[in-house]
């Protein structure tokens, strides 16, 4: 095999222009793949995070007064406390709060807070404000601690101001790195900043996250603080409901008629949180979709260019074929001919294509903040087009072994 | 002799369909994917302003305090200006056009019968804020100057409203009641879906125009709070309107027109000047700053294009290139394969340069025909894209992507076939003409 390799680079001198474009096309096709590999993995990985909550089942609901009479004091507070008594009695509802939160809304903004025991300064984390059923309305998984309970907020007449909060294991793990976040306690804005009274951690949760338009580097994805709050004004009064698994469709309607009907004078304004997150995601759903059917175009063409420009060599050189064979080269001999000279042209695009890989990341990640490519990404787009080449080096080298040794004697 | 080569052309590419449906489709495909993306990228940098893009201006001014951080804001500077500066930005005479603009939220209601009433975004806005983005009318227009001075009642509602209150006739005149008082329409706008809601940089940039738009001085009249982002340094107690509107705050925008290049810098002469005299009295702690941005300016330092779009219209770009580098082999077996033929015309006098023009003709026309079809498929893939895009009802071809994409087309057919067309026209007639 070895005597081969020398006669076959030689016969490549004499169609260089073929080399040096098959050359270039792997090149580019690898660089191309397999950063397109690289940013789908990339998106995929960002769709696939989990916000910690049941986000197919969950609405998030805005009620909106219009008439006269919401502002006189103590009206809100009662009418929040009767709507969730209304919505928890509906058929299929599983839990209902009242919150100023909404899983996978990409507005926000953030608090300072800082730790009471003097340890670490402020912290820039997402604060949200909710009732007791809170966590179990997200669906959230209690780790340390509990729940909001009764009494950790307003309720009918008695006004409670808030003293306790539940953090997520994202903000425990860097105010508590040592894990004694439960009874702990935390102070809005930076030490000695602001004198209001400091609420004391009582549960922590597995997951949470929610991204930020203005938080591009996700530092503040996974910091959030819960505080037990009867949330509302005159401005709107807003409502979480959990549906039972499935049926959000049926609660919808139900809970819209339940809040009409309890006080009249309000608009309704309702957004699932699964059409939230697909708004949120709907440009990586489209970066994956495009990239995929590139990759397979590009491989597919590739193999294409290939045939025909092996083809074209084969027909060049019918009369050498034939001479070959008339001296005594076998059908095999002129097939590996072909794919060992395919192989080493492969080879040289390849090797190059791994530069020009790198440049291209490198490019993307300086420009538009992809992630960094990594080496066995690499060597699996090297495997693939590597298969590919040879795959497509087989039909027109079949056809040239075909070639019978009478050609050499024609002369055309 | 241009029209023989294109019958030439035409001919040859009837000789082998399936290697011509190849050639086309390979260009077909890189072509639609180039124009989706590079369209997609123009909508997001295309906007009401294209005409005057250099004479429409966004003001920011640093009345941030001495000690607080800026590294919240785009380019370190405040990205809105206070209630007090917006006023007192009014009073310069340099700007041809100016408007403070701000989004408040309103309760319409409707005649029971038509619509429930519901809560509407509404833009607080100038009278010269509607010909400063060229914003259009299917009916009416914007109010009079007047109208701002006087705090006239009047409206401007969107298409989309009109349809929903007015059944989409022309509601000009008719009565509006927001909140508590009736507004008459001066104005209906005809469908307008800009890629970038530009005059309002500190929400959701793709999102829709506000559907309802109202005289900004009905802002203190009615007390309407913002309902946009809003931020501040000071500590200051805000327990009312009158608060708000005195404090440090920042929740306005400006935007100013100024035409011609001396009137620019008149109007950084005139801002230095407001920003001396309200360090006399006691604001703008910092060394004077402030900033007059054009829109593509502000599009670049505000990151409004996604990365993602960005990374697509280049990789789409590279694939188009690999594409036509693909079509190369196939070309060069095509033309090759041609040439007993070749020899013939050379030996009966056609030139090196006219076998060389005739088979790049013939490769331009695949691109273009190529060209023409990877079009038609991108205005099909734009459209399902729009779907799953906020701004999706912004996306579209339009005459500068048209020729873009034709362009790119050529450039396909060009990279494809120049090299198999010069090495065709280099065949010597007459061993040719020894062999056959």
């Amino acid at each position: 095999m070895a005597m081969h390799i020398g006669p076959i680079v030689r016969a490549m001198n004499h169609s260089r222009t073929r080399v040096i474009l098959i050359v270039l096309e792997i090149a580019v096709t690898l660089a191309i793949v397999t950063n397109c590999v690289n940013v789908i993995l990339a998106e995929r990985a960002k769709m696939m995070q989990p916000s910690g909550f049941d986000d197919a089942n969950i609405v998030r609901i805005d009620v909106l007064p219009y008439g006269e009479g919401f502002a006189e004091p103590g009206v809100i507070g009662a009418l929040i406390d009767s709507d969730l008594r209304a919505i928890a009695t509906i058929p299929g509802v599983r839990a209902v709060a009242n919150a100023l939160f909404e899983p996978w809304d990409p507005r926000g903004s953030s608090s300072t807070f800082h730790r009471v025991d003097g340890v670490g300064g402020g912290l820039a984390m997402q604060e949200y404000y909710g009732t007791q059923d809170l966590i179990d309305t997200l669906g959230a998984r209690i780790i340390e601690g509990r729940p909001f309970q009764e009494g950790d907020h307003s309720s009918g007449t008695t006004l409670v101001s808030p003293s306790v909060a539940i953090i997520s294991k994202g903000l425990a793990d860097v105010m508590f790195p040592d894990g004694d976040a439960i009874g702990k306690a935390l102070r809005r804005g930076d030490p000695g900043e602001i004198e209001e009274d400091p609420l004391t951690i009582v549960g922590v949760i597995e997951h949470f996250h929610r991204p930020f338009v203005f938080d591009e580097d996700g530092s503040l994805a996974r910091l959030a603080l819960f505080v037990p709050a009867r949330i509302g004004g005159a401005w709107g009064m807003p409502y979480l409901v959990r549906a039972e698994p499935g049926r959000l469709d049926e609660v919808i309607p139900a809970v819209a008629a339940a809040l009409k009907e309890n006080r009249a004078e309000r608009a309704i304004d309702v957004r699932r949180v699964g059409d939230t997150k697909g708004r949120w995601f709907a440009g990586s759903r489209i970066v994956v979709a495009t990239m995929s059917f590139i990759i397979v175009a590009l491989v597919g063409l590739s193999a294409l260019g290939l045939i025909g420009l092996t083809a074209l060599s084969v027909s060049e050189r019918t009369r050498q074929i034939g001479t070959r064979r008339a001296l005594g080269a076998t059908r095999s001999d002129i097939l590996r001919h072909f794919l060992i000279e395919n192989a080493i042209v492969t080879a040289a695009g390849l090797a190059l294509g791994i530069i020009a890989t790198y440049a291209l990341n490198i490019f993307l990640v300086n420009n538009v903040t992809a992630v960094k490519i990594a080496p066995e990404l690499i060597a699996a787009g090297i495997g693939i087009l590597l298969l590919n080449a040879v795959l497509a080096t087989v039909p027109p080298a079949l056809r040239a072994s075909k070639i019978s040794p009478a050609v050499a004697t024609r002369s055309v | 002799m241009f029209l023989y080569q294109i019958k030439t052309a035409l001919k040859s590419l009837r000789r082998n369909p399936i290697l011509t449906a190849l050639l086309i489709g390979g260009i077909a495909l890189g072509i639609c994917i180039a124009t989706t993306f590079v369209t997609l990228r123009h909508m997001y940098m295309r906007d009401a302003l294209s005409q005057k893009k250099d004479q429409v201006f966004y003001v920011r001014l640093d009345s941030w305090g001495q000690d607080s951080s800026l590294d919240q804001f785009p380019g370190g500077i405040p990205n809105q200006i206070t209630y007090p500066d917006a006023r007192g930005l009014m009073s310069s005479p340099v700007p041809v056009r100016q408007t403070p603009t701000y989004m408040t939220k309103m309760f319409v209601h409707p005649d029971p019968g038509v619509a429930e009433p519901y809560q509407a975004e509404v833009r607080m806005v100038f009278a010269d804020f509607f010909p400063m983005f060229d914003v259009p009318f299917q009916y009416g227009g914007g109010w009079p100057d007047a109208a701002d001075e006087r705090v006239e009642p009047v409206v401007v509602i969107d298409y989309a409203t009109n349809l929903k209150l007015f059944g989409g006739e022309n509601s000009v005149g008719r009565s509006l009641r927001l909140r508590d008082r009736d507004f008459q329409v001066a104005g209906v706008l005809a469908p307008w879906r800009p890629g970038l809601r530009i005059f309002d940089l500190t929400r959701d940039p793709t999102g829709a125009p506000e559907p309802i738009y109202i005289p900004f001085n009905h802002g203190e009249a009615m007390t309407l709070w913002a309902a946009g982002n809003n931020s501040g340094w000071k500590r200051q107690t805000i327990n009312s309107f009158e608060d708000n509107i005195q404090s440090e705050r920042i929740w306005l925008q400006y935007w100013v027109e100024i035409p011609d290049a001396e009137s620019r810098g008149a109007y950084n002469d005139w801002l230095r000047g407001y920003i001396d005299d309200q360090r006399a009295l006691g604001r703008f702690e910092r060394p004077t700053r402030f900033a007059v941005t054009t829109i593509p300016a502000l599009i670049e330092e505000f990151g409004l294009v996604p990365n993602g779009v960005k990374a697509m219209s280049l990789v789409s770009l590279l694939f188009l290139a690999v594409c036509s580098l693909n079509l190369v082999g196939i070309l060069l077996g095509k033309f090759l394969s041609r040439i007993p033929e070749v020899s013939v015309r050379r030996a009966l006098g056609a030139s090196k340069a006219q076998i060389f023009w005739q088979h790049v003709i013939e490769c331009e026309l695949i691109g273009l025909i190529g060209g023409a079809a990877g079009i038609i498929l991108s205005i099909g893939v734009l459209s399902v894209l729009g779907r799953f895009m906020d701004n999706g009802d912004a996306l579209g071809l339009d005459g500068e992507m048209l020729l873009v994409a034709a362009v790119l087309s050529l450039l396909a057919g060009l990279t494809a076939g120049i090299y198999p067309a010069w090495r065709v026209c280099r065949v010597a007639p007459a061993m040719q003409l020894k062999i056959q």
